[in-house]
């Protein structure tokens, strides 16, 4: 819950103040406070709703333990699968997956280039939604080859066969990019990560905490010749995954795009399919952090300001997927191909209409509804609305696969694909291992990333000219006193040597 | 860096109007001239061949090419609204007066009508529509919906750049917030608008030169190419402006580097939309889609082509990648300079293969017409400036852009 | 932990990044050489106050980037059209621009990999021990706390100059840290 203080200084955020420019975090918290909120979820005991959110999650993870074990035993036949549609919920879940994680790269990358100082209270947890995404994306592509311990043959590695892969692949293309993408992804999150882990590490009261922090945070100081370095690393990590997260949905969309298939092969698939992955992206961030910021109370860290701006990024990329929705159908009419007209009406108005227009609607329609300043700033709304994106952009890829494969160039080869238990449990299982994940990381990982939050509040400008804001003195727990009954270790009589002792 | 925060910067009032003796100040006199010498010598210097389509392919390539840098001019004042930009304040009349040039363009237009049954004639002329792909298209490429729709375009085109030039000069004289608001308000449908306009302007006089082929992603090649052109543009005045000791304190060095980080990266935007282009049909190896490709290929044009690939990517990459060069004048003018030309190479490559498919000509009326719309943009640019203010000088976020560092990068 | 008690130097704390940035310019203009800030979060424009050189970094990670895209069209020019030529979908067996995907990503991983491992070369990290750790105070470095530390190993080091001056620029509290450097 805010303070009366920090409802005013929301209001003043919302009414945008043209003439200055609102504080991003509210109640004009000192650096001590800022530390206190954030690491107090992973401090503190365990809460008996983040057990039962775990165990839900969990849960659903062990279902995909089981599809995938009865799927590598029995191959891909138990999926709905038939020609002429040999993609169908594999890749639409893979694109699916990867597309949400490019919001992340987005937030931490290119907001960072362009000044966005609001991307500190949101890129950690972004980052992670990144990474989590990215591991249920890799599942896909492969299991779907079927022989899943063949895999390696995807590598440039030798094998028995003495042969190389096929690097005229876009199939090929995509093992390297998401893999390079992981991989970036993760050395970005954890350099990101290495001052915070080093505020665990120095308020850490058990041996084991210290000493796995500790490990983590390589022995950060917070030097000025380290920040220095540190810095210019961020930026040229920040320009570099800049172009990787458009390179790797334009080679998503090479996948289909390279070939010659009417509605795959069109030239606007790559910008489009990046727009697109970044909208689903801050649809998901949206519907986790409008839950994490209610359930971890840091609503004045995370602000209704913070989810009118991811609203709004919702509302442009959501106008681009529509403008390419659009032009797609234009130019395949002014194509004057006969192919190419089909495969379009066949979607709008083909047996799987009802599948285009709910991505339609989702995609199209309701992100216009953030015109409204009501609803853009409305936690319930956005939230609905994040929903029919994540469900629309789903859908989008169905459409994509399913339409332009099930009617083949061949009528009698035509096809309605319908998905098995197999297909949907897999897919459900998904969300299991990125729930689970993500409540991992809320438990063990500074959900906010501290240092840079401190970094953006005004009296971290060497020329803040005003009074240094006080620290919050009633509950605020002392510094290394957050008394945790079952921990065991060596327990200072934290209060007297953190705060008095050492005079 | 810490020095430039200690004193601040303020307006005064020699910084808002151009001085009577600058070049800028003269660009209208001089401009006109030149624009209208040039294009009675585009005319008089063009083969007479073909119903003058020398001249009439000059005369597009030209208008396209300028019309590129007022509408991304025109984009860039929309987005600084749309994203309550601080930073870009001090640059953003130049924009606006950049974005005001559109009547000369309707003008020229109109010149162009006369010409356009020679210059689309692959669709416009008699009998075209007994091709059956032209005549399944017939319900966009005909005559009638074609003016009706460059009506509404440049109807747009002259009400957006209008207004938002208006409201912020209004803001001038009384320093009402209230006009700001409006402008935020209207920048989101003003953008909407200009997506959707420039992306069929592109489709009408670009892509349907060569009516049978099509390509989804034509609209965003020639934005992506719009932005590049009017960034680079935009540098070149400030620093031509700064040299000659106008706006020299107002804009700084920080306003350029960030002009010239978003020329850089326009440029890599513009070769990641290129090559998407180029390689899906490159590897789709469509025969309807590859002709386009095809005719670039051969006959002078494979040299103009890889030029391209080389002189609007790899040489600007490079040279403006490292931070130094962002900062020099001298440096960032010679780039900005540079991706100018480059992006004339690139219109000319879009527009003129289709006419000159035996090989590429660069001809006597080429340059004058280049030379001769040029003159007249730059002479509407300098009529503009001398209209109003040259820096918003009551703008609510004024002193932000006034302070504006660049921390990093 | 190394028990000698041999000092390692002067840390002095201060309440804000101002008084941080302001102290900085005068140990600088005192002559030190060895010695550092320590703050929660970057500050602005403490690398002018206390002179420090620009970051190589870039230059390293554009290198990196270079290498990794070259690598990337070898190996697949090589194994594509040299060691397994196969021509596929009618293409050149050195079809170029469908070998330009991992080019780029190769370069990306590469640039980004020499980004991360040479800004921890640069800092000398890991480092798991370092004197100052035994300071109490000092763990407030990644909460709210500014340090200054002043290493004995420097020339110009006198413990009460030091001290002296850390106090008189503002600092809230000063103290000698004992350990090896």
């Amino acid at each position: 819950m805010l303070t009366k203080n920090q409802a005013q200084e929301q209001q003043l955020q919302l009414s945008d103040p043209i003439d200055r420019r609102a504080p991003l975090i509210l109640g004009n918290p000192s650096f001590n406070k800022i530390t206190e909120d954030i690491c107090r979820p992973i401090e503190g005991k365990t809460h008996v709703v983040w057990w039962l959110y775990f165990f839900m999650a969990a849960s659903i993870l062990s279902i995909l333990g089981g599809a995938l074990g009865h799927l590598i035993y029995n191959g891909t036949g138990i999926w709905g699968l038939n020609n002429p549609v040999g993609w169908a919920w594999d890749i639409t879940n893979f694109v699916f997956w990867i597309g949400i994680g490019h919001a992340g790269t987005l937030i931490s990358a290119i907001l960072f280039l362009f000044r966005q100082k609001w991307r500190t209270s949101i890129n950690r947890a972004a980052e992670a939604m990144t990474i989590f995404a990215v591991m249920c994306a890799l599942i896909f592509p492969g299991v779907h080859v079927g022989r899943i311990w063949v895999a390696y043959y995807m590598l440039p590695l030798p094998n028995q066969m003495s042969m190389w892969p096929n690097f005229r692949s876009p199939l090929l293309w995509d093992v390297f990019a998401v893999n390079i993408y992981g991989t970036v992804s993760v050395i970005f999150w954890y350099m990101g990560l290495i001052p915070d882990l080093a505020t665990i590490r120095d308020r850490a009261k058990g041996k084991i905490r210290q000493i796995i922090y500790g490990f983590l945070s390589v022995g950060w100081t917070g030097s000025a010749r380290h920040w220095m370095n540190y810095e210019k690393a961020t930026l040229i990590l920040a320009g570099l995954s800049t172009p990787l997260v458009l390179s790797v949905h334009t080679i998503v969309s090479f996948d289909f795009a390279t070939s010659v298939l009417p509605g795959w092969h069109t030239t606007i698939f790559p910008p489009y399919f990046v727009a697109g992955a970044v909208f689903s992206g801050f649809a998901m961030v949206a519907t986790l952090l409008i839950v994490v910021r209610k359930a971890y109370d840091i609503e004045h860290i995370i602000t209704i300001r913070h989810l009118e701006n991811m609203a709004k990024i919702m509302t442009v990329t959501g106008s681009m997927v529509g403008y390419a929705y659009c032009l797609e159908f234009f130019i395949a009419w002014y194509s004057g191909n006969p192919y190419e007209i089909f495969i379009f009406k066949n979607r709008a108005f083909g047996p799987y209409w009802w599948a285009y227009w709910t991505m339609f609607t989702c995609n199209v329609v309701s992100p216009q509804l953030f015109w409204f300043k009501a609803l853009r700033t409305s936690p319930v709304a956005i939230f609905i609305i994040s929903i029919f994106v994540n469900i629309g952009m789903w859908f989008e890829r169905f459409v994509i696969i399913a339409t332009s494969l099930h009617r083949d160039f061949l009528p009698s080869s035509w096809f309605y694909f319908s998905p098995t238990i197999w297909d949907i449990l897999t897919f459900a299982g998904s969300f299991g291992l990125f729930f689970t994940m993500f409540a991992l990381f809320l438990r063990f990982v500074p959900m906010v990333a501290i240092a840079e939050v401190k970094s953006v509040l005004p009296q971290a400008d060497p020329h803040f000219e005003g009074e240094m804001p006080k620290d919050d003195p009633s509950p605020a727990p002392a510094r290394k006193a957050v008394a945790e009954s079952e921990e065991e270790g060596d327990l200072m009589p934290a209060t007297a040597v953190a705060r008095q002792g050492a005079h | 860096m810490s020095e430039s925060h200690s004193h601040a910067r303020e307006l005064t009032p020699g910084d808002l109007r151009l001085p009577e003796s600058s070049l800028f100040a003269r660009l209208p006199a001089i401009g006109g001239v030149i624009g209208l010498v040039g294009l009675g010598a585009a005319f008089g210097l063009s083969s007479a061949d073909h119903h003058r389509i020398d001249f009439w392919m000059s005369l597009l390539t030209a208008f396209m090419y300028f019309l590129s840098i007022a509408l991304g001019a025109m984009f860039f004042v929309a987005l600084q609204h749309l994203t309550r930009a601080g930073w870009s304040v001090v640059i953003r009349r130049l924009a606006e007066n950049m974005s005001m040039s559109f009547p000369v363009f309707l003008a020229l237009f109109v010149v162009i009508t006369l010409g356009s049954g020679h210059i689309w004639h692959h669709w416009m002329a008699e009998g075209a529509m007994n091709d059956p792909v032209l005549k399944a298209k017939e319900a966009y490429l005909n005559k009638p919906f074609f003016f009706i729709r460059a009506a509404c375009y440049f109807a747009f085109w002259l009400w957006a750049s209008w207004f938002m030039t208006k409201r912020s000069a209004s803001q001038d004289e009384s320093g009402d917030v209230s006009h700001t608001r409006v402008l935020q308000k209207w920048s989101g449908p003003i953008v909407v608008g200009y997506g959707l306009t420039q992306t069929f302007a592109a489709f009408d006089w670009l892509m349907s030169l060569d009516p049978h082929w099509f390509s989804t992603i034509f609209g965003v090649y020639y934005f992506s190419g719009s932005v590049v052109a009017f960034l680079a543009f935009m540098n070149l005045v400030i620093i031509i402006m700064r040299k000659g000791g106008i706006l020299g304190h107002v804009v700084t060095t920080e306003h350029q580097h960030d002009t010239g980080k978003l020329m850089f990266g326009f440029t890599v935007f513009w070769t990641y939309i290129a090559f998407s282009q180029f390689f899906l049909i490159w590897y789709a190896n469509l025969p309807e889609e590859t002709i386009w490709f095809d005719h670039r290929m051969h006959g002078g044009w494979d040299k103009v082509s890889i030029a391209l690939a080389i002189g609007h990517f790899v040489v600007p990459f490079l040279f403006l990648l490292p931070r130094p060069v962002k900062r020099n004048d001298f440096l960032l003018g010679l780039g900005s300079f540079w991706l100018l030309v480059i992006h004339f190479v690139d219109i000319y490559w879009l527009a003129m293969p289709p006419h000159y498919v035996d090989g590429l000509k660069i001809t006597a009326s080429n340059v004058a017409a280049f030379v001769g719309v040029g003159g007249l943009f730059l002479a509407a640019f300098g009529w503009n400036l001398r209209q109003r203010n040259l820096v918003p000088a009551k703008d609510p976020r004024l002193a932000e852009s006034l302070h504006f560092q660049n921390n990093w990068g | 932990m190394a028990g000698e008690n041999k000092l390692y130097g002067v840390l002095a704390e201060f309440e804000s990044p101002k008084d941080l940035l302001h102290a900085c310019e005068k140990v600088r203009e005192a002559g030190y050489q060895k010695w550092d800030a320590y703050s929660p979060f970057p500050v602005h424009g403490i690398e002018a106050a206390m002179g420090q050189k620009p970051s190589p970094l870039g230059w390293m990670s554009f290198i990196g980037a270079i290498t990794g895209a070259s690598l990337g069209m070898l190996m697949q020019w090589w194994m594509s059209a040299v060691d397994y030529p196969l021509v596929i979908s009618g293409k050149p067996l050195f079809s170029w621009p469908a070998f330009i995907p991992i080019t780029f990503e190769l370069g990306v991983l590469f640039g980004a990999l020499t980004a991360f491992l040479g800004m921890l070369l640069l800092n000398g990290l890991p480092r798991p021990y370092n004197p100052l750790f035994s300071s109490e105070r000092f763990a407030r470095v990644t909460d709210d706390r500014f340090f200054i530390a002043i290493e004995a190993a420097d020339p110009k080091f006198r413990t009460a100059e030091a001290k002296d001056l850390l106090t008189k620029l503002g600092a809230t509290h000063v103290e000698l840290v004992e350990g090896q450097a």
